[in-house]
């Protein structure tokens, strides 16, 4: 997944981009609601973690400026105020979840999670396709009842192939899942990780659509 | 008597009484008046008739033998009469009298000019180098009569101008202090947390500066209720975001660690961690507590926020036994309890029963329509000495379990400042064990929610 975090406080952003960049997904970091702007319309993000008081203003009109936008993209608030008016509030305005600081980083990843399995249309974290079976909520994955470790990076990707397991991603969208603004993409990166992928696996679990890009496959 | 303390009897009352004595006093002037002024015509007329009689007196007496004696003057037709009269020689012999002519009401001798008796008002006037002398007497009964009627007509219209003044001035007092009496009834009516500003529409000029002041008064209260507010929320945002920071960096900390003694040591930062995160939340709940923002300033409804609160613990808490809510769809308490402190109080009260909770069997969470919230766990019943303490500050209630001793004590100050009323019981009401909060939002009644 692709994701967004705005937080202004730099020690909590530092880590949570690392923590939401080691469960293997692209994290882009802004401090400000102007670059939040910038970077909404620049790229496509599947998930935005939004903390509330930024120096230039609410996260809460923020929200819903997106919202009433048109923009459906989820949203995990982030806020130390505890208030049930203002969760309440942030709920109505269209937040899809909310953590209270100080929070556990694997509370946020579980969250995390969860939104991103309520908008893939499947709210059920396991997904079976032929011996392949996906636990998205423990980020594990087991072919033949066996547990196989992946990396960060592979890990992300054969998420975003499971999410929809009948499309086809083409090489600039799982790339655009994968890495964020600034981090450097080799031209084969996404066929090193489909390749080792394939090895761990086993070779029809990702299907090369030739010309178009990558879809999930029975393993 | 107890003058009233109403200010619309006071003015009533006062009014009638103002107008009542001062009637009073100009009728007993007109009667000082009316009397010297009847004194002067009645003594004119007294003179009149004496001058009008000697010559005539004279006359017949000396026509008359003078042998025959006294003569008594024949009685015509019957008639009130109110005057007699007698002519004597200036020794004192009568020479003549009227009929009913009363010689003891007489002086000895006559005397001339105007003097009164007890009696009568009597003038005398003589003729023949004074050898005869007429006395007129008039009784003063007739005189004071005269006066008292003429008192009595001025009287009586007062006995019927009173009550009009009193009524008068009771609906002209109560029309006028209408403004006054909605200013009052709308104080009264509003709850303790509605600090809106009171309409002064139609207030008279007098009490309207009181208005003004009450209102800026309120104002004020407002600001400062506000600022205690945003002060607390901000306090806990500014002391949150280091924590959270803190707790997050360890937490990356323990993930990149290889090192068995620096991981362990990271770890045992992060829980210090979060028993300080957890003891933030708790002082910054009890500050929020003893604040003055305990208060809404409209009734409010509590179920959607109980049951927000109900669905964050069940997540935030795992537990075994599971948590069963009832909200009512309707609330008709009219408790005026900020719904971010009954969010708070809820959530402690919550919190309390699963920490306390024997774990097998569920919390179950009540609000009914009146505004009781019944918060009942399983467990071991909780003696009498250390019930009548766990709403203290501080206090576990002897148990083994986490918590800083401060949830109930929190919830106890917020129900208290909101005018609700917590209780706890142990064992459960309609059981033989655990423990039981019960919070009354509304303990002197229901109000409409409408107020």
């Amino acid at each position: 997944m692709r994701v967004l975090l705005i937080e202004d406080d730099v020690r909590l952003g530092e880590a949570v981009r690392d923590q939401v960049a080691a469960d293997g997904h692209a994290t882009d970091w802004v401090q400000t609601l102007d670059e939040a702007r910038s970077g909404v319309r620049a790229a496509a993000y599947d998930l935005l973690l939004l903390d509330l008081m930024l120096p230039d203003g609410s996260g809460l009109a923020f929200l819903s400026e997106l919202r009433r936008g048109g923009d459906a993209t989820p949203v995990i608030v982030l806020t130390a105020r505890d208030q049930v008016s203002e969760r309440i509030a942030g709920l109505q305005a269209g937040a899809d979840d909310y953590l209270v600081k100080p929070f556990s980083l694997q509370e946020l990843s579980a969250r995390i999670g969860s939104v991103s399995r309520r908008y893939g249309g499947n709210p059920n974290p396991i997904v079976r396709v032929g011996a392949i079976e996906a636990d998205l909520a423990a980020r594990a994955v087991y072919r033949g009842g066996k547990r196989v470790d992946l990396t960060g990076r592979e890990w992300s990707l054969l998420e975003a192939l499971v999410r929809r397991p009948t499309a086809i991603l083409s090489k600039a969208q799982l790339e655009e899942r994968l890495y964020a603004f600034g981090d450097e993409v080799e031209s084969n990166t996404i066929e090193a990780h489909v390749s080792r992928l394939r090895k761990k696996l086993g070779h029809a679990a990702v299907q090369t659509v030739r010309g178009v890009g990558y879809r999930l496959g029975s393993g | 008597m107890r003058w009233p303390r109403s200010l619309q009897s006071r003015l009533g009352v006062g009014v009638a009484l103002t107008v009542g004595l001062t009637w009073l006093v100009a009728t007993l002037c007109a009667a000082v008046v009316i009397r010297h002024e009847l004194d002067e015509a009645y003594d004119s007329a007294l003179q009149e008739t004496a001058q009008r009689l000697l010559p005539l007196a004279v006359l017949d007496i000396t026509d008359r033998d003078a042998a025959a004696g006294a003569r008594q003057v024949s009685r015509f037709a019957r008639h009130e009469e109110f005057m007699s009269y007698v002519v004597r020689s200036p020794e004192g012999e009568v020479l003549l009298r009227s009929h009913d002519a009363d010689p003891s009401v007489f002086p000895r001798t006559p005397q001339l000019g105007f003097h009164s008796t007890g009696t009568h008002r009597i003038y005398g006037e003589g003729a023949v180098s004074g050898r005869v002398v007429i006395e007129i007497a008039e009784q003063m009964a007739h005189r004071r009569e005269a006066v008292l009627e003429a008192a009595v007509a001025l009287l009586v219209p007062l006995g019927l101008l009173l009550p009009l003044t009193l009524a008068g001035a009771w609906w002209l007092v109560r029309a006028s202090l209408r403004p006054l009496r909605a200013f009052r009834a709308e104080m009264e009516a509003r709850g303790a947390g509605n600090l809106a500003p009171l309409p002064l529409d139609g207030l008279p000029r007098e009490t309207l500066a009181i208005g003004t002041a009450a209102n800026r008064l309120i104002e004020r209260l407002r600001q400062a209720l506000e600022a205690e507010r945003s002060f607390t929320a901000n306090s806990a945002h500014e002391l949150r975001t280091p924590v959270a920071a803190a707790l997050a960096q360890t937490q990356r900390l323990i993930a990149e660690l290889r090192d068995e003694v620096a991981l362990r040591r990271a770890r045992q930062v992060e829980n210090s961690l979060l028993e300080l995160a957890r003891l933030c939340e708790k002082l910054l709940q009890l500050s929020r507590a003893e604040g003055g923002g305990v208060l809404a300033e409209t009734p409010q409804r509590f179920g959607p926020v109980l049951a927000h609160v109900a669905h964050d613990v069940r997540r935030m808490h795992p537990y075994a036994g599971g948590l069963r809510l009832s909200v009512p769809e309707a609330e008709t308490h009219g408790s005026r309890m900020d719904p971010d402190a009954f969010g708070i109080l809820a959530r402690n009260l919550i919190e309390n029963a699963l920490r306390h909770g024997d774990g097998r069997r569920p919390v179950d969470v009540v609000l009914t329509p009146s505004g009781v919230l019944r918060v009942i766990n399983s467990g071991p019943v909780v003696d009498e000495n250390t019930l009548a303490t766990v709403l203290r500050r501080f206090q576990r209630g002897g148990s083994a379990a986490d918590g800083a001793g401060l949830g109930l004590a929190i919830a106890e100050r917020i129900a208290s400042g909101a005018g609700a009323r917590l209780t706890v019981r142990s064992p459960a009401a309609g059981r033989d064990d655990g423990f039981e909060a019960v919070l009354d939002l509304a303990p002197t009644g229901p109000r409409s929610l409408a107020g």
